[in-house]
């Protein structure tokens, strides 16, 4: 990770430490080449505005020297012709701060599997289960009727399950929607109160839960 | 250096262009009478010419030897003081000299006769002698004796030209003094003129940002210059208002922005001192992290609001059907309208199409509902309506049954943070961004968003866009 401001770099090494990831943090651009020109990392993330040396400018040095190792880019910069010479340079995903730190996750996720896209048809967690084909949800031997919006919302939960899930996530991936300023905040707390209504209500464990402040995760047990 | 002698001041070009305009006038008229002049004495002397050369006719007669002479007695006649400066010529038709008299000192006058001169009529032109003299000439054919005679009789020009002379020499000498005085009477004058604009210009002078409120004062005669500061105050009302917008949009910007950060700050303060079970911490880590959410809406909100004041928005206009848009834009808040016991109706004509960025006219029509959605209280309803009831327009209507908004908010609704409610309490949600960044995204499509008045209970909002060219 390059990042130079360091108390996010920092919180956000801790962060994916917790999460089972080796992370070395590089505080400014040249530190940063250095260890991925000597090092063999899985996986860049990389900070825009650096000091010294720019970071679509490591990026490009990064490429044109062969190196194929996936890089997210971090940046302050959300206009779309900064997003477009972003993924000029050669970066694969660009994130916008500050963004919530699962998102980060679930890119960095996305990442490491790109290739291997998962679309696994059947998906469970406890006792419930999902046919994504069949568009049928069980639980404890019981059908749930869902309506559309929810059962895209519980197929999204249940792909990032064990891993919360922010707001803007779903905004952007369960609502389709693009713009930033949709305020679907209060929408998506109804369906997820809707959910959880069908889904946990009559059953134990509570699958459905939320993060104050952060988004609502699928897992069994309760933290 | 040309442009150095060009004059700085209005008044000192106004000034020189008039004097100018005067010289052509004077010199051009002048011009006109002395040539009047000329003619009308040179047609005098014609006149007089002609009446001596009757007189000679009457004088001529051949002595014994033939010769042709002249009765000089006449001379003596006191009331003819011309007959002494007369040039007189007398010839055969064929050209022999037959008389010529003294004053022309043997000098001819006027060369061999000319084809038909002096018959029937008197012919006159003009010519000079030898010795320079300018003449003015008459002819005229007379019988004698049974002789035909061309006899031809002239005065000098040179009284006629000396009379020109000291008028053109007169005119010279006065033009200057007439144009010296119009100058400076047109000098005065114009400063005369030009000294409420200078009072102008000094009181705009002394109107700066912090002292917006001055006006120029306005005369009541309703001329150029009264109209000018007329125009002047008014930019300086649009100016002043303005500025008051900015002062409470930066204002209001820090009240949202503080209040989020507040909260923030005392959370994490309190939570710290005491010392809390990691229950605690985690809430109020939680409650932190929704006013950061908050901050970050208000900041993309903000971004995307100065970006549209400064034009860096494209749009990408497509063709497509409103009802849809309509349809989509309503059904986002389905939920809500089902929790809080709405109704919802969408209705209008299904052939109507808009052409502009589906985005942002999404979003407008978006933030609209949103809001009508948020204000009707249980039980309410919303409709909304797509029309095109003025040619080449379509119109959609938002209208609910919340609480309505007062006319005295009515002017403000879409100004930025602008929120009916005074208290700015967050049970409502929102930082009041929405409707502003809704007439941003219709005004960029060459439309509008008003507030219909409404009698009595709830409020509609009137979109209305250009109709796109393809209808259906």
């Amino acid at each position: 990770m390059i990042e130079d401001e360091p108390k996010l770099g920092k919180a956000l090494q801790e962060g994916l430490q917790a999460e089972q990831y080796e992370v070395s943090l590089a505080q400014t651009g040249e530190e940063g080449f250095y260890l991925a020109e000597v090092e063999n990392f899985d996986l860049v993330v990389l900070d825009v505005m650096l000091p010294g040396r720019n970071g679509l400018e490591i990026l490009a040095t990064m490429r044109a020297r062969g190196s194929k190792t996936p890089v997210l880019l971090l940046t302050a910069k959300d206009a779309v012709e900064d997003r477009v010479r972003g993924l000029d340079a050669g970066a694969d995903d660009y994130l916008v701060k500050p963004f919530a730190f699962p998102e980060l996750l679930a890119r960095i996720r996305a990442l490491n599997r790109r290739g291997v896209p998962e679309t696994s048809p059947k998906l469970r967690v406890a006792d419930l289960q999902m046919d994504v084909v069949a568009r049928s949800v069980r639980r404890d031997g019981q059908t749930l009727e869902l309506t559309a919006r929810e059962f895209e919302l519980l197929e999204y939960l249940l792909r990032h399950q064990g891993h919360v899930v922010s707001r803007e996530m779903l905004t952007r991936e369960v609502w389709k929607e693009a713009g930033r300023h949709t305020p679907l905040d209060n929408v998506i707390d109804v369906h997820v109160a809707r959910l959880r209504r069908k889904v946990d209500d009559r059953f134990e464990p509570k699958l459905v839960h939320t993060v104050r402040g952060v988004g609502f995760v699928v897992r069994e047990r309760q933290e | 250096m040309l442009r150095k002698l060009r004059p700085r001041h209005v008044r000192t070009r106004l000034t020189l262009w008039y004097v100018l305009v005067l010289a052509s006038v004077l010199v051009l008229s002048w011009t006109l009478i002395a040539a009047f002049m000329f003619l009308q004495m040179r047609n005098q002397l014609d006149h007089y010419a002609i009446q001596d050369i009757e007189t000679v006719e009457g004088l001529l007669y051949f002595d014994a030897g033939g010769r042709l002479l002249l009765h000089e007695d006449y001379h003596n006649h006191p009331e003819s003081k011309r007959v002494l400066e007369r040039f007189l010529e007398v010839r055969s038709p064929e050209g022999n000299l037959l008389y010529r008299n003294e004053r022309l000192a043997g000098q001819t006058l006027g060369g061999s006769p000319i084809p038909r001169e002096g018959q029937n009529q008197y012919s006159n032109r003009s010519g000079s002698l030898a010795d320079g003299t300018p003449v003015r000439m008459v002819s005229r054919r007379h019988v004698l004796d049974g002789h035909p005679l061309l006899i031809r009789l002239a005065y000098s020009e040179r009284p006629i030209w000396a009379r020109f002379e000291e008028f053109a020499v007169a005119s010279l000498l006065a033009l200057p003094i007439v144009l010296v005085l119009a100058g400076l009477a047109g000098y005065l004058l114009t400063r005369s003129a030009l000294a409420p604009l200078q009072e102008m210009a000094r009181r705009a002078g002394r109107i700066t940002s912090e002292r917006l409120h001055e006006r120029l004062p306005v005369g009541e005669a309703g001329d150029e210059l009264d109209h000018l500061a007329g125009v002047f105050n008014n930019l300086l009302r649009r100016l002043e208002q303005s500025f008051e917008q900015l002062r409470r949009f930066t204002s209001d910007a820090s009240h949202e922005l503080r209040t989020p950060l507040a909260s923030i700050r005392s959370v994490g303060e309190v939570a710290l001192r005491k010392n809390g079970s990691r229950e605690e911490c985690r809430d109020a880590i939680g409650s932190m992290l929704e006013e950061v959410n908050r901050l970050t809406a208000l900041v993309d909100g903000l971004l995307t609001i100065s970006r549209a004041d400064t034009g860096r928005i494209q749009l990408h206009p497509t063709v497509f059907p409103a009802m849809a848009l309509a349809r989509e834009a309503a059904g986002l808040f389905e939920v809500l309208v089902e929790e809080k016991g709405l109704q919802i109706a969408i209705e209008g004509d299904e052939g109507l199409s808009l052409a502009g960025d589906r985005m942002f006219l999404r979003q407008a029509l978006v933030n609209v509902i949103h809001n009508a959605v948020k204000y009707t209280p249980p039980g309410g309803s919303i409709s909304v309506s797509v029309h095109d009831q003025a040619p080449g327009s379509i119109q959609v209507e938002v209208a609910d049954t919340g609480p309505g908004i007062a006319p005295e908010h009515s002017a403000r609704v879409f100004d930025r943070f602008y929120r009916v409610d005074e208290s700015r309490s967050r049970e409502a949600g929102g930082a009041g961004l929405g409707l502003s960044i809704a007439q941003w995204a219709v005004r960029a499509h060459g439309g509008d968003i008003r507030l219909l008045p409404t009698s009595g209970k709830g409020c509609a909002f009137q979109i209305s866009l250009p109709a796109s060219a393809t209808q259906g």
